[in-house]
């Protein structure tokens, strides 16, 4: 792997903003377009919102019909950089990947895209990677660049071939053995730092032996608002439902993101509904996250552990209510 | 890849088959293909403008790409599909999902129990094994009335090719509602010993229970295949809809092995029971 020293973080922007678009966080806060000239400053921590809708988008067209014939409308996207994709993001859209990878409009997208991690070097608030191998390191794999902030300046290190390809033509000098250290050092530091974890692993015991019982899950059913907050922020939550909309002559389909924790989501048009339970919805949506049967496919579990569920559910099924719930550690 | 986007049909004709359902003809425009669907398979039919929804073939696309299924009009995109004539143009989308399996000589007779519209996905089926000849084929057809009942023609068509028994839920001088369960004894009787294989489609309350019962008169659980119905939005296992544990039943089903279906269905949070016969 090669390792470069980054003096300023905009010497990067400006270069890759050469060739490509360039989205970064302003702040930890939100993705915004970078103005190459003058980048915003980059924090390290958990955005609102995830990378999620810069491949599987929030909303978009599959189809134009005109009465006789259909139009694909696949997004066909300028190259395109992210700069300072958390480690436990970079993970979640590994794990997009997977499960859309034979998706013509997500893999449009994807295939179009730099991602540069940014590794944090304090847990964020209701943050939990290591528990679930997505941080605070970026996983092997699941990048191209990886920014680490050493002292004023930058560790930039190469993770892929499309990486390295990208830096071409920007001089930057190796990074010195001490910078490398510096980072291991602040990545074991930050682990350190991180709240005691046993609910969570309690919790997916429990969920995986089956032990917690129906009237645990309708509690919690009962507590959810539907407000698919969680399913939004999510960004390992993949699911959607289609529309049609006439406009003029022309038909559009259209998708957009759903949430199974909809009490419609899987009714039928004869009203049975196999998920009319909100308990038994609520149980899905973390048997998705949390179960060994979806790990056996993916190579891992659907949660990242970024905490924006936990974040952001205005009642109490988020990440850490559920796990104490059904690990009995409240 | 696996696209979205619907290739090219045409509703070619219809004739009204049962209260609410018609049985319709459509065929792929302009010299498109499809790869040979199996019995059970479904597609993808848009009606451009109401939506797109899951159909399972009555009859596989010939040469020509001409093919039929039955639907009962429930809501938007059926009502609209009722609405239009033969030259309309639609879309299609398949074959999509796991047929039934093919039964072998040694796996008879074959017992076929559908409720309601749950025949529309066992009409191949039955054609294929009575052309395969395998030996007895019986059929358990419920439905809510007389007039609800669907595929007319066909089961015209097979009365002296198979055992056909007809259950009618409600029907004026009859007291107590029959279901699919109560012919069970009839048919076991009439061949004097137990099916192969059976193959079954229609509310699942209702499969769940012929399941057991057939497994608590020492049939194999795995000689029992059911066909599951859920709601769909894309069929390519990627719009979450369909989910049945950890399976898309898009593409892990709809046809699933006893067997196979209990560990699926297993739950720690079930939902109250549907009755028996709903379609
Ligand atoms: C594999 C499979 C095969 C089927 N084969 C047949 C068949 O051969 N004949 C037949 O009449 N019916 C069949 N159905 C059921 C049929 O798809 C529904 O009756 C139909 O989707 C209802 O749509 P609607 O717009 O009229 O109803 P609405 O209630 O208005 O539905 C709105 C939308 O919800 C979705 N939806 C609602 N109910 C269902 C459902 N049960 N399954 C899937 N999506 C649903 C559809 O996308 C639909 O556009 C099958 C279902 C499945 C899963
Ligand atoms: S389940 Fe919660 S903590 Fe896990 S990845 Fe999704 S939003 Fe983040
Ligand atoms: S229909 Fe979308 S996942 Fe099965």
């Amino acid at each position: 792997m090669i390792h470069y020293r980054l003096a300023e973080l905009a010497e990067l922007t400006r270069h890759l903003g050469r060739t490509r678009q360039v989205w970064q966080r302003s702040g930890a806060k939100e993705w915004c377009q970078a103005d190459a000239s003058n980048p915003p400053p980059l924090e390290a921590g958990r955005s609102v919102q995830s990378a999620k809708g810069f491949f599987f988008a929030e909303q978009e067209h599959i189809f134009e019909f005109d009465g006789r014939y259909f139009r694909e409308t696949l997004p066909k996207p300028a190259p395109f950089a992210l700069i300072g994709v958390s480690s436990c993001d970079l993970v979640a859209i590994a794990y997009q990947d997977q499960f859309f990878a034979s998706d013509p409009h997500y893999q449009a997208r994807r295939q179009q895209a730099l991602l540069v991690g940014l590794e944090c070097t304090v847990p964020c608030e209701h943050g939990f990677c290591p528990t679930v191998d997505a941080g605070p390191a970026a996983r092997p794999g699941t990048s191209d660049l990886v920014l680490h902030p050493v002292g004023n300046g930058w560790l930039l290190t190469v993770t892929s071939e499309q990486g390295r390809k990208s830096l071409q033509g920007l001089n930057l000098t190796t990074a010195p053995e001490a910078m490398k250290q510096q980072r291991q050092a602040q990545l074991a530091d930050c682990e350190r730092q991180f709240p005691d974890d046993q609910h969570i692993r309690d919790g997916v015991q429990a969920l995986n032996a089956g032990t917690v019982n129906a009237s645990t899950w309708q509690q919690m059913g009962v507590q959810c608002l539907s407000c698919s907050g969680c399913t939004s922020l999510c960004p390992t939550c993949s699911c959607y439902g289609v529309q049609d909309q006439s406009a003029d002559q022309t038909i559009t389909r259209r998708r957009f993101w759903d949430s199974c924790l909809y009490d419609g989501f899987q009714r039928e048009a004869s009203q049975h509904n196999p998920s009319d339970d909100a308990g038994a919805r609520v149980y899905r949506f973390w048997y998705h996250k949390f179960s060994d049967d979806f790990r056996k496919d993916f190579g891992r579990y659907g949660c990242v552990g970024c905490g924006r569920c936990e974040a952001t559910c205005p009642g109490v099924i988020g990440i850490h209510s559920v796990m104490k719930r059904i690990s009995q550690h409240d | 890849m696996t696209s979205l986007t619907p290739m090219v049909a045409e509703l070619v004709d219809y004739y009204d088959d049962g209260e609410a359902a018609r049985h319709f003809q459509f065929r792929l425009l302009d010299q498109q293909q499809w790869p040979p669907p199996e019995p059970g398979q479904f597609f993808m039919l848009s009606v451009p403008g109401a939506g797109e929804i899951p159909l399972t073939f009555t009859q596989l696309p010939d040469q020509n790409q001409h093919w039929w299924a039955l639907v009962r009009r429930m809501g938007s995109v059926t009502s609209a599909l009722f609405r239009l004539e033969p030259g309309a143009i639609l879309g299609a989308r398949g074959p999509f999902g796991r047929g039934w399996p093919r039964p072998g000589s040694d796996q008879t007779p074959v017992l076929l129990i559908a409720g309601g519209c749950g025949l529309a996905p066992l009409v191949s089926q039955a054609e294929r094994l009575l052309e395969m000849n395998l030996g007895p084929v019986a059929l358990i057809y419920g439905a809510r009335s007389p007039e609800a009942r669907v595929l007319g023609r066909e089961r015209d068509r097979w009365q002296h090719k198979l055992a056909l028994f007809e259950v009618i839920e409600q029907s004026p001088g009859q007291t107590a509602r029959r279901t699919p369960l109560d012919a069970l004894p009839d048919v076991l009787a009439h061949w004097g010993h137990e099916p192969g294989a059976t193959f079954m489609c229609g509310p699942e309350a209702m499969m769940t229970a012929l399941s057991q019962r057939l497994i608590e008169r020492g049939i194999p659980p795995s000689s029992i295949w059911l066909s599951l119905e859920r709601r769909m939005h894309c069929a390519t296992g990627t719009c979450g809809h369909c989910y049945l544990s950890h399976r898309y039943v898009c593409q892990s089903g709809p046809t699933f092995g006893w067997p196979e279906l209990e560990l699926l269905m297993q739950q720690p949070v079930t939902t109250q029971t549907p009755p028996l016969l709903s379609c």
